[in-house]
């Protein structure tokens, strides 16, 4: 630094901090630690963050629009979800349940569901899975809604996942806005906020329900309390394709089944894949494949068993773990 | 054709209803390609004896209902089981695709189905299939919910189109 002012060396080194960071976030061993913790701050966000906003949910050329508001009122998560294209929908998260309202059929359905913390949990394994499967990047600055955001990419190294791409809100590290892409690059399914405000008042009447909690003359269906139990099925994938690891299996009783279902979930840090096996004599699906959007559906008879996989994921993948269930 | 029919195999093609890949399977050409990769399909999982030849009484069936391949069409009334399995059916544009599908499974199981079917609607074959049950079962362990919080409901409420108790 000899000769150089030394006013201008530090001026030098501020700018290039900022350029050093960079070589550092871009070097393939801090992949993993960097992909975790941007997870992590925006699983967070998504748990802590008061919002309202409109979220546009986009397959294809098919869009539909919904409000949505979230709060936190006593340390307990709120959520409501009304949609606003085509019959009206509505669905109320609350304390570990959660209601799907139909006014048009003058219906509740009632789930005891809540979320469970699958990011916070990820073993080292899943870590390693997520900078072995993916190439995570920090692509640069965008706007959503009207906030600045951070663009980053989950790009997957093999046809056995989709790649993602998350805008994240600059300040709050909040989701602002989700791409899934195919192996071509196309887009297969979008979330995005169109209209967001953060850091509201936890004002409860923003989660009421727009109808009575039970609508006295409304149909109700409630899905059986408690009805997961953690335990070995006897049912194995024997191909499991290369990243996902079990994260969960047991049984669960399930509405309008009399027998309970075996559910096993598989995860690659990032997307999950369940396969759920019922007895074929209370299986109403035929075999066959379904999607929507980012969602492949693959249902195949094993036996006097059907077998469906669910998964963020490519058809070859949920049809690999498909085909490939037996019972031990 | 073969190869939009392959990728719509793939779980590949939206759930677009005029994508090309629908359009092929209105076609023999395009029903005989099908059915031929699910054939392949069967054989290489071992499931042989699945060689019946469905694709010109399948591609009939079709052609006599398109309202079936409409998206949002209105349901006839049936018993409330059923009508539940709709309204928890992932989305109309799913059950267009999910009745396609089921109506060419190629397995001996849906080779018994759909002959037993005979003078059944495809319609009541295919929609009291993939349930909320199992969508909602599965977001509680998909990291997007976590991200997203209700976000991943929005495929199951928003674009649900019919309910009838």
């Amino acid at each position: 630094m000899r000769g150089i002012p030394p006013a201008l060396a530090r001026r030098a080194a501020s700018w290039l901090a900022p350029a050093a960071l960079a070589v550092v976030l871009a070097a393939p061993a801090a992949h993993a630690e960097d992909a975790m913790q941007w997870l992590l701050r925006a699983a967070a966000a998504a748990r802590s963050m008061n919002y309202v906003g409109t979220i546009v949910y986009q397959i294809g050329t098919h869009v539909e629009s919904s409000r949505i508001a979230h709060i936190i009122d006593g340390g307990r998560q709120f959520e409501k979800l009304t949609n606003l294209d085509g019959p009206a929908r509505e669905l109320i998260r609350t304390r570990g349940e959660v209601r799907c309202y139909y006014p048009d059929a003058k219906l509740v359905r009632v789930e005891p569901r809540t979320f469970r913390n699958v990011f916070p949990s990820l073993s080292g394994e899943q870590r390693d899975t997520l900078s072995r499967y993916y190439d995570f990047e920090v692509v640069g600055d965008d706007r959503v809604s009207g906030r600045p955001a951070e663009v980053v990419v989950f790009r997957p190294r093999d046809g056995l996942r989709y790649g993602h791409r998350f805008w994240s809100d600059s300040e709050t590290g909040l989701l602002l806005k989700a791409r899934v892409v195919n192996e071509a690059g196309a887009g297969v399914e979008q979330f995005a906020f169109t209209d967001i405000k953060l850091g509201i008042p936890a004002d409860p009447a923003l989660v009421a329900p727009s109808w009575p909690v039970t609508p006295p003359d409304w149909r109700v269906i409630e899905g059986t309390p408690h009805d997961l139990a953690v335990e070995d099925t006897g049912w194995v994938v024997t191909r499991v394709p290369p990243g996902f690891s079990k994260i969960m299996e047991g049984y669960r009783k399930l509405h309008g089944r009399p027998d309970p279902v075996a559910h096993l979930v598989y995860s690659d840090g990032l997307v999950s894949v369940s396969v759920f096996v019922e007895p074929a004599a209370s299986a109403r699906a035929p075999a066959g494949l379904v999607h929507q959007g980012g969602l492949n559906v693959y249902s195949v008879r094993r036996g006097d068993h059907l077998v469906t996989v669910m998964g963020e994921t490519p058809g070859a993948t949920v049809r690999q773990i498909a085909n490939s269930v037996e019972h031990r | 054709m073969s190869e939009d029919i392959s990728r719509l195999m793939d779980g590949e093609v939206g759930g677009v209803e005029d994508h090309a890949a629908w359009h092929a399977l209105r076609q023999r050409q395009g029903m005989l390609t099908w059915t031929c990769y699910h054939a392949i399909g069967d054989v290489l999982r071992g499931e042989v004896g699945a060689t019946r030849d469905l694709s010109a009484d399948v591609a009939k069936r079709l052609a006599a209902e398109p309202t079936v391949l409409a998206p949002h069409a209105p349901a006839p009334p049936r018993p409330a089981a059923w009508a539940w399995a709709v309204a928890a059916t992932l989305a109309a544009v799913a059950v267009v695709g999910w009745t396609a599908w089921s109506l060419v499974d190629a397995t001996p199981a849906g080779l018994a189905r759909v002959a037993a079917a005979g003078s059944m609607r495809s319609s009541e074959i295919g929609p009291t299939t993939v349930s909320t049950d199992y969508l909602l079962a599965h977001q509680e362990y998909a990291p997007s919910a976590i991200l997203q919080g209700v976000g991943p409901y929005l495929r199951d409420v928003a674009v649900t189109r019919e309910v009838r108790p």
